[in-house]
């Protein structure tokens, strides 16, 4: 230490005063001459100056390493030197540095890619306070089938009173609400909380305070934001708190802001998993108080009591249960509900299930990265190996080793540095190309961002394969020394032959790797295509929709809600550019309402009650969406009057029930045999529609006027029935025009309605089939990369063995051997790797399909255009990469290569 | 790095500085007598690049076990000289010590068979 702090201050001091070290330096050593060169000539030597010199040795280098001791950080001005010097090698040969960063960077933007999502998903805290004590609580009904399910309100109020492991325990669950009342009204997402929802997670509002206990009961309207809707529609102005905003079209008072890093519930596979805008109490009515076993739709969240383990907790739960069993009526645990309880961290139950997938997934682009840099190796080995005579130069100049280390080093840096840029530039474009939907599922992956962790770890990966890649071609330097390069070429002979063996199982590989990726590529390409060539039943072209919901606080009676389904009809129809108008519950794509349903006179097994998808249209439904119809007629205007008791079935139900015969005119009704609905004539039959994923099995579907349904559905004060409305506008020409308009009719009819979304039905044919084609790019991209690694892997490793081979090409070049025959070895010599590869991969390929199969459409696993394409395109671009270091071997020319030898 | 003209390079190093430390004991020198005292002291044993003395001189110097000041020589020229430090008397110590103990036992192998 006090060696360390003295050779400080003496350094400090000499780069202060940089001449007189300088001068010190000189006049030493002069001194030192001077004084031999006296004593010489008293001896009587002839040059006595030279003789002094002589016993001195080399007077600049020893002058050289004693600047380089005193220098303050040692090696920095040679380090300087060598990176000015890399910088100008690699400039001048701009083709392999270009190879070599784009390698690196796939390789290091793919991992970075995938670090940022496991940062985001699985490192990131969850910004809880103890987030670790946690955990969240489901009911089961193990004997239904049911392992996780939500607690009702009465089970909870139960497990709330009576549980002892837990320090707090709260309930929550999503609801949307309709936020009106200053500025746009707008459809946002909700929570509804226990009161100490927020001290159970150990965040308290920065502006304001949380609910207390006695606001959590109905009628208390009060209200706590989030951050980001503060800062968007309230300019984050903190006066709001104590004011009244609109939720649905009641007033509530706003008491409290969270904090901008607050987000409840966290978004995941969790049930309740929509990060909030907004809490309001959860206040259990009397009603969801009244019965066991319905309405399971609250999440539980609870703190562990210190020194409570989460297996005490859980055997604890595991008591609770049968205690609340028991308050169960005996009718329904007979019928085996009988609620088990069970606790799991927070933290799991948000991405537990995605941390083995997200480290096996990062696991493999590790190990592309690792072929990335063995085959950057390669490149630079081709390079060294024609580089070993200036490197015996620069030793036998005096050239210490650690100096050569120290060039490599800068070479490899520069290029790892610029494949590190590069591969940040693609991770950022390739998590920003994650389509929504899919980040939706994922959780944090919606806010998977380039942060300082992500950068770190890409720092450290550059730095990785800099010393892995500058190393491995020093590993080969070292093995002979100077005199030997200069002298002859056994050095090399040796060298090939054992590096050659790992460098051509490596290029195999990488062949057979790509094999394998580019016939899943193939497959999910043709996939893709089948998908997109299916007939989904309906032509999207032309058609915009919008989708509202009518707060039930507001539209209580049936009366509000079908007068402004007409009011709505009417003015979107008197829209200029509009061919038809439909209404409807729901669009294709999507499905609402599921009924049981009887047919007329078929004999229904008990336990096997057919059920159906039910959209309630109002308007020129089958027209507007140009959907096919099989039998009979679509609904006429006059139909659309109550009580008319009419249906359009689907292909699907009229081929299950009446198949071979005419459906129109059977009958049909909702619910079992014994029900009291009225029978419902079939007056049309569609053809079957997509109702979700595109390609899957279609289901049942049937269609009722929505003037027919019963006023008791619509004036339920519970029940949100008939207030969803999707509004469908058939344009004449482009339909983009029309969102505007439709958005100014509707804000006309009810101006604090909030419109959730108006969308060309086009981009939502696109959306539901965003999975397949992201998994299909994925998969298209890794098989790009594969293939593109491959092609470098096998050019650097031709590339090298002819640098090795230079003096023998030139020699058979001598005596004789025509270019051609040249540079047929020399494509030979890659042609067996390849075809190496290409078998093994295509055995691999053979053996793995058959797991790909269940996400195929209509595709076989051995599907020969892929199977033919995939080596004709690996074989190409793997010509190109032999072609072009065999048209170098052929270019030698023998006098130069000798002579230089 | 060859390895062995590396190694070879430490041990004449550390016994350089060993020897430049000895050298000063009977009191400063400037980097000519140092290299003459070897000389001498070595019974020329150690034929060393005279240059080769500096860089081990100022490493020394650096770290703390020698003191260098400049004076004016006996012939009237400018000159550096080094002295041991209190640090420098000890390494030495510490160091002969442990030479001692291993050419010790080096002879007894040596001359006890």
């Amino acid at each position: 230490m006090a060696e360390w702090l003295s050779s400080l201050r003496l350094r400090l001091r000499a780069l202060l005063r940089r001449r007189q070290l300088e001068q010190d330096l000189q006049d030493e050593v002069a001194f030192h001459l001077a004084m031999r060169e006296d004593q010489l000539r008293t001896s009587g030597a002839i040059d006595a100056g030279a003789g002094a010199r002589r016993r001195f040795g080399s007077v600049t280098k020893i002058r050289e390493d004693l600047r380089e001791a005193w220098a303050f950080a040692p090696r920095m001005s040679s380090l300087l030197q060598d990176l000015k010097y890399a910088a100008r090698t690699l400039r001048r040969s701009r083709g392999f540095a270009v190879v070599v960063v784009l390698t690196l960077g796939l390789g290091i933007g793919a991992n970075t890619a995938f670090f940022s999502i496991i940062n985001a998903a699985l490192l990131r805290p969850l910004g809880y306070a103890d987030a670790d004590r946690l955990v969240s609580v489901h009911e089961g009904f193990p004997q239904r089938g049911i392992d996780r399910f939500p607690f009702s309100a009465l089970d909870f109020d139960d497990f709330r009173s009576y549980q002892q492991s837990f320090e707090r325990v709260a309930a929550y669950r999503n609801v949307p609400f309709e936020l009106s009342g200053g500025g746009n009204p707008e459809r946002i997402e909700g929570a509804k909380v226990s009161a100490n929802l927020f001290r159970t997670l150990g965040v308290n509002p920065i502006v304001g305070r949380s609910f207390s206990t006695a606001e959590d009961r109905p009628g208390v309207n009060v209200a706590i934001l989030s951050w980001g809707l503060w800062q968007q529609r309230y300019a984050a102005n903190p006066s709001i708190v104590g004011q009244t905003i609109q939720l649905d079209r009641q007033p509530y008072t706003v008491i409290g802001i969270m904090p901008a890093t607050f987000v409840f519930p966290r978004r995941g596979p969790q049930f309740n998993s929509q990060p909030a805008d907004l809490w309001v109490p959860i206040a259990f009515t009397e009603r969801e108080r009244a019965e066991r076993a319905t309405m399971h739709n609250n999440s539980v969240i609870a703190r562990l009591k210190d020194g409570v383990s989460l297996q005490a907790a859980r055997a604890a739960l595991d008591v609770l249960a049968g205690q609340i069993a028991e308050s169960y009526p005996p009718v329904l645990r007979k019928a085996g509900f009988s609620p088990r309880l069970a606790a799991q961290p927070l933290r799991e139950e948000i991405s537990g299930q995605f941390e083995a997938p997200l480290l096996m997934l990062q696991a493999a682009t590790g190990l592309v990265l690792l072929v990335a840099c063995a085959n950057v190796a390669n490149l630079i080995l081709s390079r060294v190996a024609g580089r070993t005579r200036e490197f015996a130069v620069r030793t036998a100049l005096g050239a210490r080793p650690r100096r050569l280390v120290q060039l490599l080093l800068c070479e490899a840096s520069l290029l790892s540095v610029a494949g590190g840029v590069t591969g940040i530039t693609i991770a950022y474009w390739a998590v920003n190309a994650v389509p929504a939907v899919i980040a939706r599922t994922i959780p944090g992956l919606q806010d998977v961002a380039i942060d300082l962790r992500v950068l770190a770890f890409t720092g450290v990966m550059c730095l990785a394969t800099a010393v892995i890649f500058a190393l491995l071609p020093l590993a080969t330097l070292d093995r002979g020394s100077p005199g030997d390069s200069l002298r002859d070429d056994s050095s090399r002979t040796t060298l090939a032959s054992r590096k050659l063996r790992i460098q051509r199982g490596f290029v195999v590989s990488t062949v057979g790797l790509a094999f394998v990726l580019l016939v899943g590529a193939g497959l999910f390409i043709r996939s893709f295509a089948s998908l997109m060539s299916t007939d989904i039943g309906f032509r999207p072209a032309q058609v915009v929709t919008a989708s509202m919901t009518l707060p039930r606080t507001f539209y209580t009676t049936a009366t509000s809600v079908r007068t402004f389904h007409e009011s709505l009809y009417g003015s979107l129809l008197a829209l200029p550019g509009v061919r038809s108008v439909a209404l409807a519950t729901n669009l294709p794509l999507t499905t609402y309402d599921v009924r049981a349903f009887t047919p007329e006179g078929a004999n229904i097994p008990e336990g096997a009650q057919p059920t159906t998808h039910l959209t309630w249209v109002h308007g020129p439904y089958f027209e507007t969406f140009r959907m096919t119809l099989r039998h009979g007629r679509f609904f006429v205007n006059d139909e659309h009057v109550q009580n008319r008791s009419v249906v359009i079935i689907n292909e699907k139900l009229a081929d299950l029930f009446w198949p071979g015969e005419d459906p129109v005119g059977k009958r049909l009704k909702w619910g079992i045999a014994a029900s009291q609905a009225p029978w419902l004539t079939v007056v049309g039959v569609v053809g079957n529609v997509a109702d979700g994923p595109i390609g899957a099995e279609p289901g049942l579907h049937a269609y009722e006027p929505f003037r027919q349904l019963p006023e008791f559905f619509l004036n339920g004060a519970v029940n949100q029935f008939g207030r969803d409305v999707k509004a469908a506008v058939l344009a004449h020409g482009e339909p983009r025009a029309l969102a505007a308009l439709i958005r100014q009719e509707i804000s006309t009819l009810d101006r604090e309605l909030a419109i959730q979304n108006i969308e060309l039905m086009d981009q939502q044919v696109s959306d539901i089939v965003a999975p397949q084609r992201f998994s299909t790019l994925l998969v298209g991209a890794f098989a790009a990369v594969a293939l593109f690694l491959a092609s470098v892997g096998l050019y650097g490793l031709l590339a090298f063995t002819i640098t090795q081979r230079t003096r023998e090409i030139a020699v058979r070049l001598a005596l004789g051997a025509e270019r051609r025959a040249v540079m047929r070895m020399v494509v030979a010599q890659g042609a067996q790797l390849v075809a190496i590869g290409l078998t093994a991969g295509l055995v691999v390929s053979l053996g793995l399909t058959r797991f790909v199969t269940s996400l195929l459409y209509r595709t076989n696993q051995y599907d020969l255009v892929t199977f033919i394409t995939v080596p004709a395109v690996l074989a190409a671009a793997a010509f190109i990469a032999c072609a072009l270091p065999a048209w170098r071997a052929a270019r030698v020319e023998p006098a130069t290569a000798l002579r230089a030898e | 790095m060859g390895a062995d003209p590396s190694k070879r390079a430490d041990l004449l190093q550390g016994t350089l500085e060993l020897l430049i430390l000895r050298t000063l004991t009977t009191g400063e020198k400037h980097g000519y007598e140092i290299a003459e005292w070897i000389h001498v002291a070595s019974a020329e044993a150690l034929s060393v690049e005279e240059g080769a003395l500096y860089p081990a001189l100022h490493r020394l110097e650096l770290r703390g076990l020698l003191t260098a000041a400049w004076d004016v020589s006996a012939n009237n020229r400018r000159a550096k000289y080094y002295r041991l430090t209190a640090n420098g008397r000890k390494r030495l110590k510490d160091t002969t010590e442990s030479w001692r103990r291993t050419s010790a036992a080096i002879n007894r192998v040596l001359e006890g068979t």
